[in-house]
Order: C-alpha cells, then sequence, then structure tokens
C-alpha cells in the first residue's frame, strides 16, 4: 500500500482483468490536470495453459509502457513505484471479472423486503446473484434444499428480520442452508464463505446451526428497521471475503492483491461505484448500462440512491437468442426499416448463439444487431425499474385529501423526466460504427423524457475510475469528465401522445453563433448539430398535453451540452408506440432512420442481399 | 490484438485421447492402472447423500419448537421408517398425547428446538461413472475416478443437445449435401450413431426417436426443426440434459447448410466401429463442444501430442466462414492485410482473404472465420 | 245469509234509485258521452271512464251548481241487453267536480261492466245519469309500454354483464384497476413478518348477516393465506359467535389453499364480546400489548373506527382498512394507510378471486353505472337549457320525455 498523500500521486496505473483481455490505462497529472494518456491490453491468462492473471497484467502494462514511453515493469516483472521523470508509477489500482465474476446466492425472509434488501446489497458489491432464497418464494423446502445444492455459488448472504424481528424463520433458512452443504464453485481448496446480515438476536443461533465447513462472517443487520437499509457493512464484507477466498483462489490472484494499492474490486462493483460518486457530486440522476455477450448491467443513482441490477440472460452474442426469445421477433423486427426473412434470421440469431466472437459484416445484419440491442437494453431497464424501488414493508402517512388517491409502497424510484445523464457502455453501443446509432439505440431502449444528456463510455475505463475513486477522488473525477466520457449530444423527448403531424414542441436554440428556431410536430425526430464542447441556452414550448419538464403545456428554459451527434429532438411522444401494422411501422423507421441520418446515405433503400 | 488468435474445431482422423472420469464426490474407484475398459465400463462409483426434507414437528404436534427434542421417540442419527411414531406430545398431565408418524424415510439428521422442525435425509442414491472412452487406464485418481487414454477420431460439433451416448456408426446420407430426411433411417439403425449429410428434419428427428436411434450426427438444423423438436425456444446454448430420446450434434450450424467434406469423410470411413458421443454445449467463458470419439482398436506409439485447441490464421490454412452473407464457405486463406479496412456494416474491422474451393475469393473480417484443425 | 244479503242489496237499490227519482226536479243538468276504455298496460284491472262535464259544471259561477259526480257501476252478464237504471248500479267512487275523467282500480279481468255518471250538486240533487252504450271489458297487457324503457336500459345492462362475462371468459386479458389496499395485504403481512410479530384482523361489530361482515370474510382469506405463505400469524377477534365460526372455516380453507394446513391454528379467531365498546377496549388492549406489524379492519364499523385505527397508528402498524359505512370512511382514511372505499370493498371479492364471472360481472356494472351517469348528464344539461330559453322549447320537452318517460315511470 502507498503512503503518498493525494497530491503527491502523479502517475497512475490502473488494470481490469476481463474474461477475454486485461486493459491497462495510465493516468498522469498534466498541466495541474489528471488526463488520461494511454492504453494497453492483453489477452487475460487466467485459464490454461498460463494460469496466473499476473502475466497477462504484465502483458498489458508493457504494452502500455511502450506506446507512453514510461518503463513501468522492471526487469523482475515487477511494477517500478514511485515514478520517477520516465519510469514507473505512484500507485496501481485493479479489478476484475475474470472467471465469470462474483457469482452469490442470498437469502431473506420476505422475498420483497429482506430478500430484495440482501439482493441490492450483492449486486451493488458487483456480483451475480444466482438466486434469492426466501420463506416466501412458494418453493417446499426441499425445493429449496435441492436448489442450494445445484448452485455452485462463490458466495452466500444471509439476511431476514429485522433487529428484534423475526428469529424463527431466519435460524430456519440457516437450518436449509446448512444441511445442504453448498460447495464453492472453484472446487474444494477453500470453506464456503457465509455472511450473515440479519437479525442481530438470531446470530448466535445461526452461529450455532453451521460446522465448521463453512466460513460464517456475521456482520450488523442489513434491514435493522424495515424503514433503513443498512448495506455498508455486508458489501464491504462481500468486498473482503471476495478478495480472501473467491480472488485468492483464482490462479494468480494472490500476486496480484500484493501488487495493487488498492482492494481489488469487481469489475461491475467499481462502475457503479464511479457513477454513484458522479452523480453525488455533481447532484444529478444517472442512469448507466453496460451490455455485454452474455450479461447487461443496468446502474441507476436517483435522489442519491443507488441501484444496480444484472440481466443475466440479455446480451448480444452468447445470449442473444435468449433476447429474440424473450422479446419475440415481431418486436425486434419493429426496429429495422427493411424486409428481413424470418426463417433466415433466426437461424443467423442461432448462429451467432453459437459462435459468439463473430461481427456483423453487412448494413443489413448490423441493422438487425442494432434491433436487437435495442430490446435488450429495453428488457433489462424493464427489469432494472421493478428492482429500484423504494423500500416495501413500511408505514404510510396520510391525511384525508389521500382518499382517491392511495399510492402504494415501494414506488419505483426511477423516473425518464428527472434523468439528468444516460451513459451507454458495451461493444454493441460503444463500437457502433456511427456514434447516431449510439444515440438512437439508448433512446428508443430507455425511452428518456425532457432534458437528458447522453453519453458513452470511450473505451470502458470506468470499472478502473471506480476503484480510482476509492484512493484519489478527484483524480477519478477528472478523467472521467475529460476522456472516459464521449458526449454524444442531448436529447429533448417530449412526454405526452398526439396526432401525427400536429405540433409537438417549438424549440429556440441560443448558440454563441446565433439563434436557430423551430418546431417539431408529433411523430418527428430531429436533429440540430451542436459541437461537444459547446453549450447552448433552450427555449422550449411544448404544445398543449406535452411535457418537457416544467409540466404539461409548460414552456422551459435550460442550458444543455453539445456532442458528437448534437441535439436530438425527439417529437415521437412518451411511452413510444410504434403502430402494429408491419408496412406502416417500416414507413415511420424509415423516416427515423433517415432523420437522424443512421446508416449513411442508403438509409431508406433496402440494402442489396449480399 | 496483435496476433489473430481464432476458435477452431477439431476434426482429426487419429489423435491420442485423454479423458478424466471423475465423480462429483469422494467415492471408491472400481479400476486399476494399465487395466483396458470398454466404453460403458463402470470406472468409479458412490453413494449420492439423500435429499433432506424438513419436517415440523412443533405445527405437527402443537407445540412450542423449544419442547420438540423432549417430544422425540427418534433421535438424531437413528433411521426411520415411513409409519413409525416420531414424536409425542406430553399432552396435558400426561393425557391426550398427540403422535406424529414419520411420512419418508431416511436418517434423522438434525432437532432444532429453534423451529421446531427436524431434517430428515432420504436414502443415499448410487452414482456411477463409466468409462466413456474405450482404451486403457493410465492414472487412477483415488476416491475420485480415473483417467482414460486412447488412439481416436476425435471430431467437434458446433452444438449439440442431450448428453452421452454411444453405438456403432451407420451412414444414412450418401452424400455431406444430402438432407437428413425420415426415408432415409431404417429400422437396423436402431442403437447407433447415425451421420447424416446436410439438414436434419424435424421429421427425420420424431422419426429417428421412434426408431430408437441413439445418436445423429449431421450438417445442419433449421431453428425451427430445434424449436419443434426441444418443445421450447433454446435461449442459450447450454445444453446436455434434454429428455429428447437422442443425442444430436451439428457440426455446422443452423440452416441449409452441408457437412464439411472433410468431416464426413471422416465419419464415413469409420462406419461400424463403435462411437461414443456428447452432446454437452456450453457457449460461455470455458467454452464446451459436443464431440464424437470413435477410439482405434489399436494405440500407436508414434502418436501425436495433444494439441491445445484454438490457432493461428496463416495463409493456406483452411477456414470455414461462420457468419453471413457467406455462411458455410469452406476455403483456405488468401492474403491477410495488417490494416483495418471499412465493412459494409460501416465498422471498420481486420479482415482476410478466403479463397473458396472454386477460386472465387470473399474478404470477410477476422472475427467472421474460424480454423478448422486436422 | 245468501238471501239476506240478496234482500239488503235490492233494499240498498231500490234507496237509490228513489234518491235519484226524488232528485231529479232539483238537480244539475246530467254530463254527457260516457266513454269507457279499457286502462292501458296493466293487468286486466282496472277501466278508465271519461265524459263530459254537466253545463252546470262552471268553474266561474258561484256558487256551485255541480258539486261532484258519481260514479256508478254494474257487472253485465254476458249476451245481457242495457240494463236500465235499478238498484244493480252501485256507487264505486266518485269525481270532484272539473273533472271529466275517472280510472276504477278495481275491476276483475275478463268481467264486462257498465258505467253511469251523475253530476251531484251541493244540496244533494242529483242529475239524471249518463251511461255507457256498450259494457266496457278490462284487459291484460302483455307488456307494460310504460316501462319500455327500464326494459331496454336493464336489457342493456344485462348484456354488457353477460358480454364482459363472455369476453373474461374468453381469456383475454381484462384490465382491473389496482386497489392499492389489496396489493398492499403482501407488503402488511410481509412486514409483520420480518419484525417476527402477528398480524390483526377485525371483521367489524355487525353480524354475519350484514353484506360488509361477508366481504371482510373474503379479504381475510386473502389475508390468512398470504400469512400461511409467510408463516406468519394471523389474530382475529371477533364480536359475534356466528362471525367466529364463518372465520375460522375461511382460515382453515386459506391455510389449506397456501398449502400448509398444519400451521392453521383454531385458538387465533375467538370471541371477546358482542358489546360495542366491549369489544372495541378489548381489541386496542391487545394491539398496545402485543404490538401487532398489521392491523386490517374489514367489515361494518361504527364509532369505534377511530379507536383501533388511531391505536394501530400509534403502534406503528401498516393499516388497511374497507367499509360501506359512509361516516366511518374518513377516520380510517386519515388514520390508516390504505383504505377501500365502499364500492371497492364489495369488489375486493371479484378482485381477489380473479374469476372470470366476477371479473365479468363486475365490468358490466360499471359500465351500466356509466350509462346511468350518462343520462344524468344529460338530464343537467336538457334542464340547463330548458331554463336559458324564453319557454323552454325543445329541451323542456326532451327533459320532460327523459323524466317521465325514460325515468319517471322506470
Amino acid at each position: 500500500m502507498t503512503s503518498l498523500t493525494p497530491a503527491q500521486i502523479r502517475v497512475i496505473v490502473a488494470t481490469d482483468c476481463g474474461s477475454t483481455t486485461t486493459k491497462a490505462i495510465l493516468i498522469q497529472y498534466l498541466d495541474g490536470q489528471y488526463r488520461q494518456t494511454h492504453r494497453g491490453e492483453a489477452p487475460t491468462t487466467v485459464e490454461e495453459p498460463v494460469a496466473d492473471v499476473t502475466v497477462g497484467v504484465v502483458n498489458a502494462l508493457t504494452e502500455l509502457g511502450e506506446l507512453a514511453g514510461r518503463r513501468l515493469i522492471d526487469d523482475a516483472g515487477q511494477i517500478i513505484r514511485p515514478a520517477t521523470a520516465d519510469a514507473g508509477c505512484d500507485i496501481y489500482i485493479s479489478t476484475s471479472s475474470a472467471g465469470g465474476g462474483l457469482q452469490m446466492m442470498v437469502c431473506g425472509v420476505v422475498r420483497e423486503m429482506t430478500g430484495a434488501s440482501a439482493k441490492r446489497a450483492a449486486l451493488g458489491a458487483g456480483a451475480i446473484v444466482m438466486e434469492v432464497l426466501a420463506a416466501n418464494d412458494r418453493r417446499r423446502p426441499h425445493e429449496q434444499i435441492q436448489r442450494i445444492r445445484e448452485l455452485r455459488p462463490d458466495m452466500i448472504l444471509i439476511s431476514g428480520g429485522t433487529d428484534g424481528g423475526n428469529l424463527n424463520q431466519v435460524v430456519q433458512i440457516a437450518e436449509l442452508v446448512a444441511p445442504a452443504k453448498p460447495q464453492p464453485r472453484f472446487g474444494g481448496g477453500y470453506k464456503m464463505p457465509v455472511i450473515f446480515a440479519g437479525n442481530r438476536d438470531a446470530a448466535p443461533l445461526v452461529q450455532q446451526v453451521f460446522d465448521d465447513s463453512v466460513d460464517l462472517a456475521i456482520v450488523d443487520n442489513l434491514r435493522p428497521v424495515l424503514e433503513r437499509e443498512n448495506l455498508g457493512p455486508a458489501r464491504d464484507k462481500i468486498h473482503d471475503l471476495f478478495l480472501d477466498h473467491v480472488m485468492a483462489h483464482a490462479p494468480g490472484y494472490d500476486k496480484l492483491i500484493a501488487w495493487t494499492d488498492a482492494p481489488i474490486m469487481p469489475t461491475p462493483g467499481a462502475v457503479g461505484n464511479i457513477l454513484e460518486t458522479i452523480a453525488r457530486r455533481q447532484k444529478i440522476n444517472v442512469v448507466g448500462v453496460d451490455i455485454g455477450g452474455a450479461t447487461t448491467d443496468a446502474f441507476s443513482v436517483f435522489d442519491g440512491k443507488f441501484n444496480r441490477t444484472v440481466s443475466a440472460n440479455l446480451g448480444m452474442s452468447y445470449s442473444i437468442s435468449n433476447v429474440c426469445a424473450e422479446a419475440t421477433l415481431p418486436s425486434i423486427l419493429r426496429w429495422v426499416h427493411f424486409d428481413m426473412n424470418e426463417r433466415a434470421l433466426r437461424n443467423r440469431v442461432k448462429n451467432k448463439m453459437v459462435r459468439p466472437t463473430t461481427i456483423p459484416q453487412t448494413e443489413e445484419a448490423l441493422v438487425f444487431e442494432q434491433a436487437v440491442a435495442r430490446e435488450a437494453l429495453r428488457l433489462a431497464y424493464v427489469q432494472h425499474r421493478e428492482f429500484a424501488t423504494a423500500l416495501k414493508g413500511v408505514q404510510q402517512q396520510r391525511s384525508v385529501g389521500d382518499a382517491f388517491r392511495q399510492t402504494a409502497g415501494g414506488q419505483c424510484l426511477i423516473d425518464n423526466m428527472r434523468l439528468d445523464l444516460l451513459v451507454a457502455s458495451g461493444g454493441v453501443l460503444s463500437h457502433a460504427p456511427r456514434m447516431q446509432q449510439t444515440a438512437a439505440m439508448l433512446i428508443d431502449a430507455f425511452e428518456p423524457e425532457g432534458v437528458t444528456t447522453l453519453a458513452k463510455d470511450s473505451i470502458f475505463m470506468m470499472p478502473h475510475l471506480g476503484v480510482l475513486a476509492e484512493v484519489h477522488p478527484q483524480a477519478a473525477l477528472e478523467v472521467f469528465e475529460k476522456d472516459c466520457l464521449v458526449y454524444l449530444g442531448t436529447c429533448i423527448a417530449a412526454k405526452g401522445r398526439g396526432k401525427p403531424g400536429r405540433e409537438c414542441f417549438q424549440y429556440a436554440v441560443h448558440t454563441e453563433t446565433g439563434t436557430i428556431t423551430g418546431a417539431i410536430s408529433c411523430g418527428e425526430m430531429r436533429v440540430v448539430p451542436l459541437l461537444p464542447d459547446a453549450r447552448a441556452r433552450l427555449d422550449l414550448h411544448p404544445a398543449r398535453g406535452f411535457d418537457l419538464g416544467a409540466g404539461p403545456g409548460k414552456p422551459l428554459e435550460c442550458e444543455v451540452r453539445g456532442g458528437t451527434v448534437g441535439l436530438i429532438f425527439d417529437g415521437r411522444g412518451r411511452p413510444l408506440e410504434l403502430p402494429a401494422d408491419h408496412a406502416a411501422c417500416q414507413a415511420l423507421t424509415s423516416r427515423w432512420v433517415a432523420a437522424l441520418d443512421l446508416y449513411g446515405g442508403r438509409a431508406t433503400a433496402a440494402p442489396a442481399a449480399s | 490484438m496483435s496476433q489473430a488468435y481464432t476458435p477452431g474445431l477439431k476434426v482429426v482422423a487419429r489423435e491420442r485421447l485423454r479423458r478424466r472420469r471423475v465423480l462429483p464426490l469422494p467415492g471408491e474407484v472400481l479400476v486399476q492402472a494399465g487395466q483396458r475398459v470398454a466404453a460403458r465400463d463402470v470406472v468409479a462409483h458412490s453413494l449420492m447423500p439423500g435429499d433432506v426434507t424438513p419436517v415440523n414437528v412443533a405445527n405437527l404436534l402443537s407445540i412450542a419448537p423449544g419442547e420438540v427434542p423432549r417430544a422425540m421417540l427418534r433421535h438424531e442419527g437413528d433411521r426411520l421408517t415411513i409409519g413409525e411414531p416420531l414424536a409425542r406430545s406430553q399432552g396435558l398431565f400426561g393425557l391426550f398425547k398427540t403422535e406424529c408418524p414419520a411420512r419418508i424415510a431416511g436418517t434423522i439428521e438434525s432437532i432444532s428446538s429453534v423451529t421446531g422442525q427436524i431434517m430428515v435425509r432420504g436414502e443415499p442414491h448410487r452414482v456411477l461413472v463409466d468409462a466413456y472412452l474405450a482404451g486403457e487406464v493410465v492414472e487412477v485418481l483415488p476416491e475420485s475416478g480415473a483417467v482414460i487414454e486412447a488412439d481416436a477420431t476425435f471430431v467437434q460439433g458446433i452444438f449439440g443437445i442431450g448428453g452421452e451416448a454411444f453405438g456403432p456408426v451407420e451412414r444414412a446420407c450418401p452424400d455431406p449435401a444430402h438432407d437428413l430426411t425420415p426415408a432415409l433411417l431404417t429400422p437396423a439403425m436402431r442403437g447407433a450413431v447415425v451421420v447424416g449429410g446436410a439438414r436434419v428434419t424435424a421429421e427425420a428427428l420424431a422419426a429417428a426417436v421412434r426408431l430408437g436411434v441413439a445418436a445423429i450426427v449431421t450438417g445442419g438444423i433449421d431453428d425451427q426443426d430445434l424449436r419443434d423438436f426441444l418443445g421450447y425456444d433454446l435461449g442459450v446454448a447450454v445444453t446436455g440434459n434434454e429428455p429428447v430420446g437422442l443425442t444430436l450434434i451439428i457440426t455446422e450450424g443452423f440452416g441449409d447448410i452441408a457437412m464439411a467434406e472433410r468431416t464426413y469423410q471422416l465419419l464415413a470411413a469409420r462406419a461400424g466401429a463403435a462411437a461414443a458421443l456428447n452432446g454437452a454445449t456450453q457457449i460461455r467463458a470455458g467454452v464446451l463442444r459436443p464431440e464424437i470419439v470413435i477410439p482405434w482398436p489399436d494405440m500407436q506409439a508414434a502418436s501425436a501430442a495433444p494439441v491445445a485447441a484454438g490457432g493461428v490464421l496463416r495463409r493456406g490454412a483452411t477456414v470455414r466462414i461462420i457468419r453471413d452473407p457467406y455462411f458455410g464457405v469452406i476455403g483456405t486463406v488468401g492474403r491477410l492485410p495488417a490494416e483495418p479496412q471499412v465493412l459494409g456494416s460501416g465498422s471498420k474491422a481486420r479482415v482476410l482473404e478466403v479463397v473458396a474451393s472454386s477460386g472465387e475469393v470473399f474478404i470477410v473480417p477476422r472475427a467472421n472465420v474460424e480454423l478448422i484443425e486436422s | 245469509m245468501s238471501s239476506a244479503n240478496g234482500v239488503c242489496r235490492t233494499l240498498l237499490g231500490a234507496a237509490v234509485w228513489l234518491a235519484g227519482a226524488v232528485a231529479l226536479a232539483a238537480g244539475p243538468a246530467p254530463p254527457a258521452e260516457l266513454h269507457v276504455v279499457d286502462h292501458p298496460n296493466d293487468a286486466g284491472t282496472a277501466l278508465d271512464l271519461r265524459w263530459q262535464l254537466s253545463p252546470d259544471d262552471q268553474p266561474d259561477v258561484t256558487p256551485r251548481k255541480v258539486l261532484r259526480y258519481d260514479i256508478l257501476r254494474q257487472a253485465a252478464a254476458p249476451g245481457a241487453p242495457v240494463p236500465a237504471n235499478g238498484p244493480a248500479f252501485q256507487v264505486i267512487g266518485e269525481a270532484t267536480y272539473g273533472a271529466a275523467k275517472f280510472t276504477d282500480p278495481n275491476c276483475v279481468r275478463g268481467t264486462a261492466y257498465w258505467y253511469q255518471v251523475v253530476a251531484v250538486a251541493p244540496g244533494g240533487g242529483r242529475s239524471l245519469a249518463a251511461a255507457s252504450t256498450a259494457p266496457a271489458v278490462p284487459v291484460m297487457q302483455l307488456f307494460d309500454a310504460t316501462r319500455l324503457w327500464f326494459g331496454l336500459l336493464l336489457g342493456v345492462v344485462c348484456l354488457l354483464i353477460l358480454a364482459c362475462i363472455a369476453r373474461a371468459r374468453s381469456g383475454r386479458p381484462m384490465h382491473m384497476r389496482r386497489i392499492a389496499g389489496l396489493e398492499a395485504v403482501d407488503e402488511a403481512v410481509g412486514r409483520a413478518t420480518e419484525m417476527g410479530r402477528t398480524c390483526l384482523f377485525v371483521p367489524g361489530v355487525q353480524d354475519i348477516n350484514d353484506m360488509m361482515t361477508v366481504a371482510g370474510l373474503t379479504v381475510l382469506a386473502r389475508v390468512a393465506q398470504t400469512a400461511a405463505e409467510y408463516d406468519s400469524r394471523v389474530e382475529v377477534p371477533t364480536s359475534r359467535s356466528l362471525v367466529m365460526t364463518a372465520a375460522r372455516e375461511t382460515m382453515q380453507a386459506a391455510y389449506a389453499a397456501a398449502g400448509r394446513p398444519e400451521a392453521y391454528r383454531e385458538d387465533s379467531v375467538y370471541y371477546l364480546t358482542d358489546e360495542q365498546f366491549g369489544y372495541a377496549a378489548g381489541v386496542t388492549g391487545q394491539m398496545v400489548r402485543e404490538r401487532p406489524a398489521a392491523c386490517f379492519y374489514f367489515g361494518a364499523f361504527y364509532a369505534e373506527s377511530l379507536y383501533l385505527a388511531e391505536t394501530g397508528n400509534l403502534i406503528g402498524a401498516i393499516q388497511i382498512a374497507g367499509t360501506a359505512e359512509s361516516s366511518q370512511l374518513p377516520f380510517f382514511v386519515a388514520a390508516c394507510d390504505y383504505t377501500l372505499i365502499g364500492e371497492e370493498f364489495f369488489a375486493a371479492s371479484a378482485y381477489l378471486s380473479g374469476e372470470p364471472q366476477q371479473l365479468g360481472t363486475l365490468l358490466g356494472q360499471d359500465l351500466g353505472k356509466l350509462l346511468g351517469a350518462a343520462l344524468i348528464v344529460a338530464g343537467s344539461v336538457l334542464a340547463t337549457l330548458g331554463q336559458l330559453g324564453p319557454d323552454g322549447g325543445s329541451a323542456a320537452a326532451g327533459l320532460r320525455y327523459l323524466m317521465n318517460s325514460i325515468l319517471g315511470s322506470g
């Protein structure tokens, strides 16, 4: 661990050990600010024949050093520290998702209460939750035991009961877990880590239930009273155990742990960390998404409340067939502006599933893949919204005036109208050939309302910055703002519905160079270019029944930032609905494709078969 | 990436194969090193602890959980048979006693005075592991299994369903471009590993199940046919336990696609030989592909050392294009331009030339080919 | 007896005849042109009479020459000739001066009647009788045409209900407004489970014959089933013995439905007292001692509603109430987390069961109510328009039609 104060840190090296590649970035203090200057990567070396993660790290750092003209690794294969004028670094940090990341099983008494809190704690720590076991999940106890035996989680989190509350059922859950003798995923090399974060009165009893075949850790109740969550202790313990048990048993990680100046974090945990930091510092509401081959992670920070979900079977390669099965092909094809042969498509989807590494070669294939991405993102966001709710089981305060609008407890925290920043990351979004395509996918899938800034993670740097935020928040924020995010622009979308052709809203864009005014009709999309570093003042006048953030029909004035795409005015209305009729839908999507110039000159013409 | 590392499927006529056959939990190994085993010989067995069933005695007897240990007639470690009295309540002044009989057989594992429930573990299940690969035991793994080695013809498929299957290789299609239809299946193929050609139809699969065919190996299948056969739409390619009546291995992919000539010839040449195959597919980190193993009866001394799967793309290597618009084309690698090129889709990627046997040249992204190893 | 009766009648008839003859000289001018027709839209029990007023019956002449008209009737044997004035005619009613019509409601279907109308002067002088020229027979009408509109509306509502049931049965998804209070049952029971406390269910202070108590027990089934699934305890204090028995049955069935019949405890449903405030005191006392984490009040409540709800609020329980007792609703709304109001409470059983028949009925009834509301709106509009114009015009006519024909006789 370094003894430097934050002010003395001038050169930072960070790696993210993914399941296929290890990505390294170099951050330097130049001209009074922190900037990300270089990046390098190498294949991850967790599996045979190398089976030592540090080999991949050294390879990535060597490449990074060559590119930066700065020697980072000494002859003994160690990282040079601290930094000199032309060699070494001040701190080295890392994240890891190699080997499928951290897989957990969580238990609670009531699925929607302590079960949900436990899931939130595990997800927030960057884990994939394989199963939530609860007293009310409608499974008979022997079915639950069977399920525990089938799963091979890395770790188990048990919660349940408020402090001084339920005792019986908490112990009952422990009694289900104990005889099932769950086996850790990485074989018999270590004891299964079990964290108990439930009713503190139950802790001694739970301790009696487990013998020493598991490694039981007891932390503060994550739901001491129903009105409040206390996820911190459980989350920290998960991180500790992740390092002590799971990581320590993965090949080469013992060495890597010794190298780093801050604890290694699971990659998604780090991404959540940086988004949470940004939202807190800038006092904005943020939604982030990372769409991968097998899973899609969604993050949100609304009013300071952080939530993360993993949609385990929504992804663009391994899980593409599942996206098609869940969303159905007609739903996907509504985003495609030309005819496609369904049977051929189904076979193609399956071929992509069995050969997940291929990339679309033709425009037709790209359009289809992006249509699938829209549906995958949409479904992931639906799942996220279902999970990101206020706490359930809390007493409501009412007055007589509430007689006719009794809102239920556990309302969704996500409000697209109040969303300020939408961040995209993951292959299909960040490697789309045109920025417009990324923006269009985000808008179609997330349906932002009002005024929302769109951005993408340039080179998947968020994990690195997430760990850095723990050590040096200022550096993390500066790099995040300047180098990590590529601003696509701002989406201005009206909430409400109207007949196509009717006026939706009027706008006036005031920039340093002049003013542009115009009107958007219902069903129309329009792009007004505004450069990435430019800012503009907007005067918006929604038509009656449409809301841009100030209330239905109320004018709004705001400042927005430009981007590689610019300002995107969306008059399609919210919730976004496409015509059920196939031909009408195609005509409409063709217009949008043309308006956003999504696919170059051949936008509306059906591409050739090849 | 600095080098083109491309996943490939193995299709080899003869190779020294090793298979680790291990129990899921410690048990007894039944073979010795040096022993020759057939595919279906059991190499190890073990008893898997039975299922656990909780019985809430406190509720059954309407007593407080704390009284349960005193009420128990049987204790931890005791064996239970169905119907025998398990516990009896103290009742009021020794009157009004209630009794609860055991409803399941097994052993009492624990009795809880907090929840009032007891855990009964059922009879253990016997778990067997067979040799799978007919060959020689080269290593015994104490209490867990054995390593078996043999020279075999080894073919990896791209996708399969169903688990391990065994049977003699029988050729059904006259050439690799021929669809596998019900007409080509005969009652003589009962228990056989049927080698087809191109696409297998849903009717042919149904006919094969009726005839009792052990497995089908063919070039392609239509997604719709697979869905009809399975009864659901497969979302994630993790298979191996489908109860569909046979094991199916697809060597090329989905759609109308012929089996690669070499694969077909290799399998056809081994007609009549006993094959072992496994349809289990897992396309995730740590990819698992289905395989067909046809051991040779003898072992050659100078057989090739095991080669790691995957390899480096070089000029002249045989590759298969694995993405539309040229899906299924097999050819050799031509030029390998170093600089990324702009594709029809607008993205930039490194490409290569594939020269088909007809002489036609296709330019495709490097990610869209796979090596056919030999 | 019968002969005595006959003699009496004959004597009476003779007396009337004599009286008529005496008054003949001093009587007013007779009414004329008596017409008797069948009374429409009835079961054949009435006849309508109309005549021309006596020429002496003038509104502006004082003193009046005609005080009233006596209506006389005689049942006719079939085929009998026109009867002369005689004792067989009996007075069956009277109409005041100025009235030229009368409805005789006491006829027997199928019997023919003769009528006479006599004008009577203030002094008792009688005019000559105006007589009907043909016997009139009351006839039954199969349909009451005045109720046509009502029948039509009823038919429409019935058809709507049937259509909605058919729709529900066809498996088409039906949207039903979420009733927050019922959705919150899971949450409330969950809270009790997590906190290791009980749930309290109060079925009101009325007996089982009250609709609200029955509706409350439907909700109890849901609460008990949820509690069984969550393995939480429900306590049901009752104030009527019959309610206790019914609640026990309900609970037992609910626990069985949840697949945990062994978890059901009969003594969790018990009787306190019939006395309204004794009951309220008992329940609140228990609330303070046991501190349940979820309280449900479903049934008929009176003054005790606020005691219960306020105590529940004080102990920090999630409270859900439902009653159709409108005077108690404000208390529940203010003190509870969720309240089912009136109709919602009764709709709960359809909502909870999700049975197509109940859901369809609910939807059909709602459409019927919509129809009623539409008529009220139409009436208000017509009445307003009618007031605006000088003489009302067509709007007033429309309103009259609406009131008299569509609603009036309905």
